[in-house]
Formats: C-alpha cells, sequence, structure tokens
C-alpha cells in the first residue's frame, strides 16, 4: 500500500530533524541548555567570541534543514483527518504549528548568527541580541500552547481511537510547560529565568519525554493505518482483519 | 459556459506580482550592486542618510511589504494541482502548505528591518548597522522553506505515477537543482567578505536568480497544467 | 495499554496516568522550592509570616468539603440516584468557585502589601505554586461541567466519564493540601 511510504516519509522527516535539532542546538551551538539572562554585556560579548564558530555553522544547518518540520505538522494534521473529529482541528493544527517556527525558532538562529557576525559590535547591541534572540525562541508561546491544546481536545473526543486518552493528557502537559516558561520574560536570576531550574530543565523534561511519546504514537497510528474513515484497527492490518471495537480502544 | 473557479484570475496575478518584485527590486538602492558586510557602521548610517537612496529603500520596501506575499496564492494553486497526482494521502500537500507561509514570512521580517533601519536614519550609526545586518541576514538565510517545496515539488512527480502525469519529470529534476542552488545561502553568515557573503556570488547572485527562474518556470508549467485540467474537465 | 491490568481503577485508566504525571511535575515543583529554602531559611521565615494561616485554612477545609462533595457526586451516579449526583456536582463546582474567590482576595491583599511576583524568592514561588495551581483549578471546571453535562441526560451517563473527571478533581484538592503545608504550615 503505497500510501504508507508517504506517511513513512513524513515521520522519518521529523525523526531525522529532531536528531539533527539536538545536535545543533545541544552540541554545536550550545545554545540549549541556554546561558545565564542574568550576565553583563561584557561577559555576553565573550560567550558570542567563545561560541563564533559553532553559532554560524549550527544554524547555518538550520537554515537549510527547517523546513523539515513541515512533514511533522502534515502527519499530525493528517492523524486528526484520522479521527471522527472535523477536519477543522487538523487545519488550525497545521496553520498554527507551520507558523510558530519563525518566531519560535529561526529568529534566534538569525539573530544570535547577526550576533556572532561581528565580533567587534558594541557589547551593549550585541547583549540586546542575546535578549531577542533567548527571549523570541524561550517566549514564543502561544501557537505551542493553543496547537497542543487543539490536538488535546481532537484526541479526546476522537471515537475513530487513533491515539490513547492518555496521550491526549500528556497534550494538556505540553500545553502547561507553555505557562510555565512565561515567567521568563520577567526573571533574570532564579528558577523561573530563561536557564532557570524550574522554567528550562524541568520543562525541556517533560518536552522531551512529550516528543519521544508523540513519535512512537505517530508511528504506531502508520502501522495501523486501514486509509478507511472508521475506528482504526488496533494492530497492524496484514496482522489482524478483524477490526477493534471502541471498547477496547476508547480506553 | 465553463465555470468560474477564479483559479485563472489567481493565476494572472503572478506576471503582474513579477513586474512589481523586479521593480521593487531595482528600486532598492541596495540590491544592485549589493550592500557589503564589510562595510562600517558610518558607511552603513550614511547609505540610509543619503537622500538619493532613503526614499528608494522607504518605497520599494513598502511596495516589497504589500505583495510579497503573493506568491502564497500561486504555491496554493501548485497544492492544487498536487492533489491531481496519483498521491494515496494528502500529506504531501499539507507539508506545501506547512511550507507555504515560510519563504514569504521571512522575507516580510527582512522587509521589516529594512524599513526599521530607514526610519530613524539619525540614530546612532552602530544601531542602524545592527538592523542593516538583521535585514540581510534574514533576506539571505530565508531558503529552508524554499528548498523544502521544491523537495515536496520532485518527490511528488516522482510518486505521481499514472499515463497523464500532472507535471512532467523534467520539472522534478529542476526543482531538485534549485534546492541545491539556494543551499548555499544558509551558510552565508560565515563569511563578511568573498564568495559566501551575503552579498557575495552563491546567496546573493546564484540564490535570488534561482528564485527567479523557480517563479519564471513553475508559473509557466503551472500554467500549462491548469489548461490541461481545463480542457479535460467537463463543460 | 490497560487491558492486561487486572486491578479496578475508577475511571479512565489514563486519567490515572495523566494524574500521576502532573503529582511528579509538582513534586519536582516542591522539590525545588524545598532546596532553595534550605539555602536561606531567614527569607522564606520572614515572608512566611506575611502569608494569612487563616486564609490557607479556610482555602483546605473548602477544596476538601468540595472533593467529599464529588465523592457523594461519583457515589450517587453509581446507585443509580442521578438528581442526587447532579446537585453534588454542582455543589462541588460552586465549592471551587469559592476557592478561586478567596485566592483573588488572598493575591490582592498580598500585592497591596507590597508582595509582589518579583519581590523575593518566596514570593515568586508563592505566586508560581498557587498560580499554576489555579490553573488546574480551572482545568478541573472543565471536568466538573463534563460530569455535569455527562448526568444531565439518561442517554449520555458515562460513569467512567464521571470517575475520570472526580479522579482529576481529587488529584487538585490533593496537590493544594501540598502547597498549604508546605508553604503556609511549615515554618
Amino acid at each position: 500500500m503505497n500510501g504508507r511510504r508517504e506517511l513513512w516519509f513524513a515521520w522519518w522527516t521529523t525523526v531525522v530533524f529532531y536528531q539533527l535539532f539536538g545536535v545543533v542546538f545541544f552540541v554545536l551551538t550550545r545554545t540549549q541548555p541556554p546561558p545565564d539572562p542574568g550576565w553583563d554585556a561584557s561577559r555576553v560579548a565573550q560567550w558570542f567570541h567563545d561560541h563564533h564558530f559553532g553559532l554560524l555553522v549550527g544554524f547555518g544547518i538550520m537554515f537549510l534543514i527547517t523546513g523539515m518540520t513541515a512533514p511533522q505538522n502534515a502527519l499530525i494534521a493528517y492523524s486528526m483527518r484520522r479521527m471522527s473529529v472535523s477536519r477543522a482541528f487538523g487545519y488550525s493544527y497545521l496553520v498554527l504549528y507551520s507558523l510558530s517556527a519563525i518566531p519560535g525558532m529561526l529568529l534566534m538562529c538569525i539573530v544570535l548568527t547577526v550576533g556572532a557576525m561581528r565580533p567587534d559590535r558594541d557589547p551593549e547591541l550585541t547583549s540586546w541580541l542575546y535578549d531577542f534572540a533567548f527571549l523570541s525562541f524561550v517566549g514564543t508561546m502561544g501557537v505551542f500552547l493553543i496547537g497542543s491544546l487543539v490536538w488535546m481536545l481532537a484526541i479526546l473526543i476522537d471515537k475513530n481511537g487513533v491515539f490513547p486518552k492518555w496521550f491526549g493528557y500528556l497534550n494538556l502537559c505540553n500545553a502547561l510547560t507553555e505557562v510555565v516558561v512565561s515567567p521568563a520574560w520577567i526573571f533574570k536570576h532564579g528558577v523561573l529565568a530563561w536557564n532557570g531550574l524550574i522554567a528550562w530543565w524541568i520543562d525541556m523534561v517533560v518536552f522531551g519525554i512529550y516528543t519521544g511519546v508523540f513519535l512512537m504514537q505517530l508511528r504506531k497510528m502508520i502501522q495501523r493505518e486501514d486509509f478507511g474513515d472508521g475506528p482504526l484497527p488496533d494492530s497492524a492490518p496484514d496482522q489482524e482483519s478483524v477490526p477493534s471495537t471502541m471498547a477496547s480502544s476508547a480506553s | 459556459m465553463r465555470r468560474t473557479n477564479g483559479e485563472l484570475i489567481l493565476f494572472w496575478t503572478l506576471p503582474a506580482a513579477a513586474i512589481i518584485w523586479i521593480s521593487a527590486f531595482f528600486l532598492f538602492p541596495g540590491f544592485i550592486p549589493p550592500m557589503s558586510p564589510t562595510m562600517s557602521a558610518n558607511q552603513v548610517a550614511e547609505f540610509y542618510r543619503d537622500p538619493q537612496n532613503l526614499p528608494r529603500i522607504r518605497y520599494s520596501m513598502i511596495l516589497f511589504n504589500w505583495f510579497c506575499v503573493c506568491l502564497i496564492p500561486i504555491l496554493m494553486l501548485i497544492v492544487m494541482q498536487m492533489r491531481r497526482m496519483a498521491l494515496r494521502t494528502p500529506i504531501l500537500a499539507y507539508c506545501m502548505l506547512a511550507c507555504a507561509a515560510g519563504g514569504p514570512v521571512i522575507f516580510l521580517l527582512a522587509d521589516l528591518f529594512w524599513l526599521l533601519a530607514a526610519f530613524r536614519p539619525e540614530r546612532a550609526p552602530e544601531l542602524t548597522q545592527m538592523f542593516n545586518d538583521l535585514a540581510w541576514v534574514t533576506f539571505t538565510v530565508q531558503v529552508p522553506y524554499l528548498i523544502m517545496q521544491s523537495l515536496l515539488i520532485a518527490l511528488a512527480i516522482y510518486w505521481d505515477r499514472q499515463p497523464h502525469k500532472v507535471f512532467k519529470p523534467w520539472v522534478a529534476y529542476f526543482n531538485l537543482a534549485i534546492a541545491a542552488a539556494l543551499a548555499p545561502a544558509a551558510f552565508t553568515g560565515l563569511a563578511l567578505h568573498g564568495v559566501m557573503a551575503w552579498d557575495g556570488l552563491l546567496p546573493f547572485w546564484v540564490k535570488n536568480i534561482a528564485i527567479g527562474l523557480w517563479i519564471i518556470v513553475m508559473g509557466l508549467v503551472l500554467g500549462q497544467a491548469i489548461r490541461h485540467q481545463r480542457a479535460e474537465e467537463p463543460v | 495499554m490497560t487491558d492486561k491490568s487486572m486491578k479496578f481503577v475508577p475511571g479512565q485508566p489514563d486519567m490515572w496516568a495523566f494524574v500521576l504525571f502532573e503529582t511528579l511535575v509538582f513534586t519536582s515543583y516542591f522539590a525545588v522550592y524545598l532546596i532553595f529554602r534550605t539555602a536561606s531559611p531567614q527569607l522564606y521565615l520572614q515572608s512566611q509570616a506575611h502569608l494569612s494561616l487563616r486564609i490557607g485554612i479556610f482555602n483546605t477545609i473548602v477544596l476538601l468539603a468540595s472533593s467529599w462533595a464529588v465523592a457523594r457526586c461519583v457515589q450517587a451516579s453509581r446507585d443509580g440516584r442521578f438528581a442526587s449526583a447532579s446537585t453534588n456536582a454542582y455543589l462541588a463546582t460552586a465549592l471551587g468557585f469559592v476557592f478561586l474567590g478567596s485566592k483573588i482576595f488572598e493575591w490582592a491583599k498580598v500585592i497591596r502589601s507590597g508582595f509582589g511576583f518579583s519581590t523575593n524568592e518566596f514570593f515568586m514561588h508563592y505566586y508560581f505554586l498557587t498560580a499554576i495551581h489555579c490553573l488546574h483549578v480551572l482545568i478541573g471546571f472543565v471536568a466538573l461541567g463534563v460530569i455535569i453535562y455527562q448526568l444531565r441526560s439518561p442517554a449520555r451517563r458515562s460513569q467512567e466519564l464521571v470517575e475520570t473527571g472526580a479522579t482529576y478533581w481529587h488529584t487538585v484538592d490533593f496537590l493544594w493540601v501540598l502547597i498549604f503545608a508546605m508553604l503556609y504550615v511549615v515554618r
């Protein structure tokens, strides 16, 4: 069934994207975990100096690959199309998340590139670029908040059993991380700053779990997909031809 | 009487938009020849303060601001053609939808930075230089969604296994070439002069010519596809 | 996922998974609070003195009462006494609003005394924990709403959903008791 290869294309693109994203942000550019918002201008300039090549090369890679976020959004929108809920859910998610990467990720990449490109720039200006970059990345919240709630609602109302209900609730957890991170706009020190124990570290754990889980859930969905309209079978079509009842999949 | 579904109207906005974009492109004094990243802060401030340049900067960027998103309806027409392909799921069409806003919106950001730089030319030169940097970098690195679009079109054509393909195979190879041509621009941060700088051969000339070429070729191919579609449709 | 489970769990097992996860997250917030409290005990002690223990106790009693109402609702629903169940659900909701109102009143009071979100470390934790908890209370209203909606019409009544909503509400209460103990009582 060559429809499945289209879905696998989207899934694999997503997985590869996250690997590259992880390497770029955590290893190459060292922007995750984020540096300290409490630093003064000269310390910030020092940070740019120390990370000069990592920043430029790493974000160059991001400028190449950010398009890979599209298949992820497409696949998740598709999952909602497979549900018994209105197509409005999938379309909403697609639109919300398509726009999210620009203020929520690319801006940081662009601004830090500009910051790194001129090492002799006035440290006060560099410090402003530093704030702009990290706050836009950490502080772009609404699209992810609402997007996650849309997916959550779709999953909870769905009668086709595309995803288990607990995954719907996990979307709520992810949405809540966008609320927990909001004090980053207020604090420059402490656990609620953009590098804080609560606003970054604990939030990242939740986000990391969420991402791992949704990748597995999407994989299961693709394996189970029967390209029909009714409840999604519990296991892959070539293993079982008996369609599952709603009761067992609505647990 | 063939029903009017408006697609032809949308299609013919492309040449109109292209004329506007090309005019605005030449109107902006910083594109031909492209401004160099090695300009000092004072030189950049002079550029924006120059009474010959300032109006041209503002009006060209206002024009771009109005019309840069005109590409999106054309991308939607391509999505409509994708739906005619022998694809089993709407995944690729959804991917195109997800990409479509990317290119124009990133360009819009760059446009805002240029307009900002030109708003108070009397401010400190370092500030103007920073806004100018932001504008140029944003403009140059706007490629990721354009690259993905081209790859998606190529993939869709490859998977469109039917007797009368919507787009011919050469269109797929063309898109792959365009994606490759756009790729180097992503790394423009690494150089302030030379071939990889934002005024250099690859990030400026090759990238912008590639985009122009893509618009022209895809426009023609799209027009053909729409014509075929309307011929096939019952009247 | 839960088919193999032999234990009886009221409501959706999925809700229990969610509630467990949220409790873990809250526990991590509490751990952070306690770590930082140990680092500056004087500051925390002095700041805590500005919180009204009376309001804290009132909040706790109100939420416990609402949990009791929810428990009675579930029992009534199991026995088929749907009118009584509905009444209890409404009662729980009303008590929830009383809690919310009292919280807002308390925040206003503390703000007027000059202690805001950014005043000091203790108050940062205080506002953060109580606000996040209140957000969970608001979500709880949705859960209660689902319960009320389910109980209304005979065609819909899903005992599972009623119990699922109840599970969530009890958790909200449980988390409040922990917050109350940590922020108000432990001095």
